[in-house]
């Protein structure tokens, strides 16, 4: 008991000596808080960022794969010249051959893209034509945001039938209902069934303005009416390319299936092609990539917000080095009335660690707005969570108690007669 | 009456550069329980430094001293820190009152390291104030006091852990004679009620007060006069 009344009364000393000096007091505690605020706006900067990339990779799922025909690098001229197509990527033989040969396996799906004009009114949009099954909805993570998707009515009976992205259909059909509207695809006409939300993840060797510009139709529509051609126009001259599967995705039982399947995937497409004209994007491998390297930086912001912690833990150690050496007096006077060093050490080590503890308080309240802040100026998303606020105040909290340790131990080794005379 | 503190050919020892200033050199004395004892002596004679051992502030070099029976001359800090805490009373020259208490929390500093809660420390000090004087004077600062009532304050302070042993170092030596005379009175008063003072002062009145008078000089008891024996308290 007689214990407990002590530590608490010299808890209490240690709280009470600092009101003595309000404004040393404070700027203290601000300089903690601004250690503590800087360490939680970047880790919460940096989980957001985290997050706003994992998101557009999870919506595919991280049950899936997905194999993508990819131009290979013309200097290595691997790629097989028919007449003056160029013709690369994956093939049906590929497609079937995966489809046989992976573990674990649910489901796949596959799709031919070629690009096209989008024609409506007087409207001319490039867009990208993915032919493709109904299943793809669900394969590809889609949401449908009006209408329906493709269905296998329109996939047996040939049906010219589209569903677009819903950015697309703003800029064909501005204000007009797509549902009801009529486009022109590659001198075909299409009915518009629905809209869908821009799919999220990768999408190599798109142009930026062609991502979002993507109509979906029933693949046998897709083969009848427009082949396995493409048509490019670049600069001065046209390019043809052939390419009989854009994109394949594998649906498989679970994590370890998809990793596994990957690989088992890379190596018969690496027997079968002679160059890298495909490209395997394991979303799940990405996000664990994406986490880890989330980690280094995490690590590093850390580190750098950790200095600021470190600036003001100087400043706390000065500030306690002052105060002792202010109170010598007082120190000799309290030794001579019976405090033990112990005492002593715990009233500066109190004193100390209140100021800190403060500091790391009001930086976690202060922690709060870092989210609506860094969206409002920096346009990005700062996610908290619980540790992102407790480490750094149990930082703050570590840092008073080690920069205050050796004032306070200085404070307790005064000699009391010594101690007494000063001044 | 009981022997409260014995010394025994205590040495006290400063190294000075190379050479070593002996401050107290081969003291022996007893008090016993209730003596009113003033030390005098030239300046540099060890007369602080006699009291800062008795005090357990300080330990002798060499030498051996008792204090209620028990040897204290060997002890360690902590110990030492709980003896001053229980069984000593200081009253210094300049006060030494802590500027930012009020006169109750002054008072109550002893109290405070011995663990007493704050229910029980504050009737205690508030007595104790009233004791002294000061009872219409709790919350104020020590700045706010004269010197006189400063001092009442930390023979208050001094007297919070009921000592065995009140220890006085010049207590008047920062202040005019009439308030002198108002402390000194307070002493004696203590001393009729049976408490031990030992008590450093330059003056003859100051002296003439106690019971018994030693001289020290060069660290030395030069003589040690019994002017009366203290009365058997009642
Ligand atoms: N911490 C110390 N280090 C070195 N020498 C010291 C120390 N304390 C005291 N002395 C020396 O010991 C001697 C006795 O000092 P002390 O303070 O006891 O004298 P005093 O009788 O109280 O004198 P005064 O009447 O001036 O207060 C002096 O010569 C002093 O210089
Ligand atoms: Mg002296």
């Amino acid at each position: 008991m007689k214990v407990i009344y002590k530590v608490t009364d010299i808890v209490l000393l240690g709280f009470r000596s600092l009101t003595t000096h309000k404004v040393r007091s404070l700027l203290a505690i601000l300089s903690i808080l601004f250690g503590v605020w800087s360490v939680i706006a970047m880790l919460a900067i940096n989980e957001g960022a985290r997050y706003e990339a994992e998101q557009s990779l999870r919506q595919m799922g991280t049950d899936k794969f997905l194999i993508q025909s990819l131009k290979p690098p013309q200097d290595r001229g691997a790629a097989q010249q028919t007449g003056r197509a160029l013709y690369y990527g994956l093939t049906r033989a590929d497609h079937r051959r995966l489809s046989e040969s992976l573990p674990g396996l649910l489901g796949e799906v596959a799709g031919h893209e070629t690009r096209k004009f989008a024609q409506y009114g007087t409207r001319l949009v490039p867009v990208r034509v993915f032919g493709t099954d109904p299943s793809y909805l669900q394969l590809r993570g889609l949401r449908v945001a009006a209408g329906r998707f493709l269905s296998a009515a329109d996939e047996l009976r040939c049906r010219n039938v589209c569903v677009m992205t819903q950015s697309l259909a703003r800029r064909l059909f501005g204000y007009e209902d797509p549902l009801i509207s009529v486009v022109r695809l590659g001198g075909e006409s299409f009915d518009v069934v629905g809209l869908v939300d821009t799919p999220g993840g990768s999408t190599p060797e798109v142009p930026a303005d062609l991502v979002s510009n993507l109509v979906y139709v029933p693949a046998s529509t897709e083969r009848t009416r427009f082949g396995e051609y493409s048509i490019l126009r670049t600069t001065g001259s046209f390019e043809a390319e052939r390419v009989e599967v854009s994109q394949i995705i594998f649906h498989m039982a679970d994590e370890r299936a998809v990793l596994a399947g990957a690989k088992i995937a890379e190596s018969i497409l690496q027997r079968e092609h002679e160059s890298p004209d495909y490209e395997i994007n394991v979303p799940l491998d990405k996000i664990l990539q994406l986490q880890r390297q989330r980690r280094l930086w995490n690590i590093m912001f850390f580190a750098i917000a950790s200095i600021s912690l470190l600036v003001g833990a100087i400043g706390i150690a000065n500030i306690m080095l002052a105060s002792v050496t202010e109170r010598t007096r007082e120190i000799g006077i309290r030794r001579a009335l019976g405090a033990k060093r112990r005492d002593i050490t715990v009233q500066f080590l109190v004193e100390a660690v209140t100021l800190t503890t403060g500091g790391g308080l009001m930086g976690i309240v202060l922690g709060f707005v870092v989210p609506p802040i860094v969206q409002a100026v920096l346009k990005v998303t700062a996610i908290l969570s619980p540790p992102m606020l407790m480490v750094p105040f149990l930082m703050a909290v570590a840092v008073g108690l080690v920069s205050g340790l050796y004032p306070a131990m200085r404070a307790a080794r005064l000699d009391p007669i010594t101690a007494l005379r000063h001044e | 009456m009981k022997e409260l503190v014995r010394l025994e050919h205590v040495h006290k020892m400063y190294p000075m550069g190379r050479s070593t200033v002996h401050a107290l050199n081969d003291v022996s004395f007893v008090v016993r329980e209730g003596e009113y004892v003033a030390v005098m002596g030239p300046s540099g004679s060890g007369k602080s430094t006699l009291l800062n051992l008795l005090g357990c502030l300080d330990r002798p070099s060499s030498g051996r001293y008792v204090l209620g029976g028990r040897d204290v001359s060997q002890l360690d800090d902590p110990a030492l820190s709980e003896i001053r805490g229980q069984h000593v009373g200081f009253v210094f020259q300049s006060f030494n009152l802590i500027s930012q208490l009020t006169v109750l929390a002054n008072i109550e500093v002893p109290l405070f390291y011995q663990g007493l809660p704050r229910r029980e420390r504050h009737p205690r000090s508030r007595e104790l104030a009233g004791q002294v004087g000061l009872g219409n004077r709790l919350d104020h600062r020590p700045a706010e006091l004269s010197g006189g009532q400063q001092q009442r304050v930390a023979i208050a302070r001094a007297l919070a852990n009921d000592p065995l042993l009140l220890l006085a170092d010049e207590p008047t030596g920062n202040l005019d004679s009439r308030t002198s005379m108002e402390i000194l009175d307070l002493l004696d008063e203590l001393s009729r009620r049976a408490r031990t003072i030992i008590m450093v002062t330059h003056e003859d009145h100051v002296a003439g007060r106690a019971h018994r008078i030693i001289q020290m000089r060069d660290g030395q008891i030069h003589s040690d006069i019994d002017r009366q024996r203290p009365e058997p308290s009642g």
